[in-house]
């Protein structure tokens, strides 16, 4: 091996320790007693069944409701956006570039008047609330990742189905929607992690146990349990699990549908 | 062909809808709460710019600006050289790099909660295994949840940690980009490797470094859930950025005048980094 190949393995698994170390360790504590343990390999202790006695089922539902109700929305609203943004011309389009600016403002910011307009909407503390933020702040990136996927599909595709008599939304349903599945799988899972981790969102639109999400949940431990390092490794190792599998298992996708807009750009 | 003409407006009236009703609208109404008097969540009435007034005139304010730039300096510094370096190794052909990308992007798709839960059991001055062995090597005891200074690295590392993998991502799809001569060419010129990445990577990768700057400071900027996770903005106020001023000020007491005059201040820096990047896409990075 040359020198060069060596100091490039040394810097690859340098990094790799920096990233896994937090998470190992926290993988590890979740199996360790309460607190006060340095050991690399604590006594074992069971963190996990306890957490079903706090209710962390409930929450794991509300989480699941709100990531999968906001992706697919999402994914409804977006798919037709992103078809007239990608493939139709129209006057006015030029302003599709504001969907690439709007997930650069301060979500934190519009908070305030977010919680106002729900309480008015009378669905404030309730799951809706959670997903229509969800979904707002999801949305431009969905629909202009989704324009630049159905933008790469070749025209002449469709403008043979159109010869062949196929109508506007036979061509959409037939020919540019198993194309763009690519596109669809990345946004789908983007939104759904997205959705799953927050909790600012939650923090500010809810206050009922009932409403909770699990991230949420993991920060009421936090102040209740005060350092129950056990308990709180372990809820957040489960909140881990739908994110890493989902990740492991579409990753080659996601990783070229996020950057096709950098290579672009 | 006249179908066609409203067609493209019909498809894209979900979208447009959604953002009129629940994003531009609410940057207005933050714009208009500003100037009102809001005590325990009632409109009483226009204040003039009475709420901007007070904000300036608190030495609070000037601390969370001032933690606002070190916690956006500190994590450009950690986040940027680390996701470049990291994008010239992924990107280098060797098998097993792409297990490595794996590795690295782990961390930015955990939600902060949980990764916070991970820092604080590391950093736990009783079991934690940084301040155990930062003992046992200087002799000192390092105490990162009451000392400000250790408290504004953790939340900054914390951050960095998070947001590396996506700039690496950017950078090295940059990287792929090159044309393979241009290296050939080099090495029959003799250029050695830091000669190569000098005149070749560096110069070549400029715009997604800028795009990656772009980024990170738009999603730093109003990050808040990381530190209030973490320190809650504590020791004191030591770690209060201007986002979590922001919500601590909406959800916890209630000040709702004072959040929305914080929330045009981050609107207005987040116009200007719109502008910004707007600026980078149509060619000033070229």
């Amino acid at each position: 091996m040359s020198a060069k190949t060596v100091a490039t393995w040394f810097g690859l698994i340098i990094i790799a320790v920096i990233v896994l170390f937090p998470i190992i360790w926290g993988l590890r504590t979740s199996f360790g007693p309460k607190s006060g343990s340095v050991e690399l390999i604590p006594p074992f202790k069971d963190n996990y069944s306890p957490l079903i006695g706090r209710g962390l089922s409930s929450y794991i539902k509300n989480s699941l409701i709100v990531a999968l109700v906001t992706a697919i929305i999402t994914l409804c609203i977006a798919l037709p956006g992103g078809y007239a943004l990608g493939r139709l011309d129209f006057p006015g389009k030029k302003f599709g570039i504001l969907l690439v600016v709007f997930p650069l403002l301060p979500p934190t910011a519009l908070l305030v008047p977010l919680v106002t307009y729900m309480v008015k909407l009378g669905l404030y503390d309730t799951l809706y609330a959670v997903i229509i933020v969800n979904l707002v702040f999801n949305l431009p990136f969905a629909v202009w990742t989704l324009s630049s996927f159905i933008s790469s599909i070749p025209k002449e595709l469709e403008e043979a189905a159109a010869i062949d008599g196929c109508t506007t939304a036979g061509i959409f349903f037939k020919i540019v929607l198993p194309l763009v599945s690519l596109g669809i799988i990345t946004i789908t899972m983007f939104v759904f992690i997205t959705a799953w981790n927050n909790y600012l969102y939650a923090y500010a639109l809810t206050q009922s146990p009932d409403v909770r999400v699990l991230p949420m949940t993991i920060l009421a431990f936090m102040g209740q349990y005060g350092i129950d390092y056990g308990g709180l490794c372990a809820a957040g190792m489960l909140a881990l699990i739908p994110p890493i599998i989902l990740f492991l298992v579409l990753q080659k996708h996601f990783v070229s549908g996020m950057t096709a807009g950098a290579v672009k750009g | 062909m006249h179908k066609h003409k409203l067609l493209p407006y019909l498809l894209l009236l979900p979208t447009i809808a959604v953002l009129a009703i629940f994003l531009i609208a609410p940057i207005v109404s933050a714009f208009i709460m500003s100037f009102q008097d809001i005590p325990f969540g009632e409109v009483i009435g226009f204040v003039g710019i009475k709420n901007y007034r007070v904000l300036v005139g608190q030495e609070r304010f000037y601390k969370n600006v001032l933690y606002t730039l070190e916690y956006l300096g500190g994590n450009i510094a950690i986040a940027l050289p680390l996701a470049y370096l990291a994008a010239i190794l992924v990107s280098s052909k060797f098998r097993g790099t792409v297990i490595f990308r794996t590795i690295y992007l782990l961390p930015w798709i955990m939600a902060p909660v949980v990764t916070a839960v991970m820092f604080k059991s590391m950093l736990d001055p009783a079991c934690g295994p940084i301040p155990v062995l930062l003992e046992k090597l200087t002799g000192n005891s390092y105490s990162f949840f009451t000392n400000p200074t250790l408290s504004m690295l953790t939340i900054i590392v914390h951050s960095a940690w998070r947001s590396f993998p996506i700039l690496m991502l950017f950078i090295a799809a940059g990287i792929a980009t090159i044309p393979k001569e241009l290296y050939e060419a080099a090495a029959i010129d003799g250029a050695g490797p830091w000669k190569k990445f000098t005149n070749i990577t560096f110069p070549l990768t400029l715009p997604q470094v800028f795009i990656a700057l772009v980024l990170i400071t738009a999603w730093t900027i109003p990050d808040c859930e990381g530190p209030f996770a973490l320190t809650g903005g504590g020791p004191g106020r030591s770690t209060e950025v201007l986002a979590l001023r922001l919500f601590k000020d909406a959800f916890i007491n209630y000040n709702l005048a004072s959040a929305a005059t914080t929330g045009v201040i981050l609107i207005i820096i987040g116009i200007a980094i719109v502008v910004a990047y707007l600026h980078i896409l149509r060619g000033g990075g070229k």
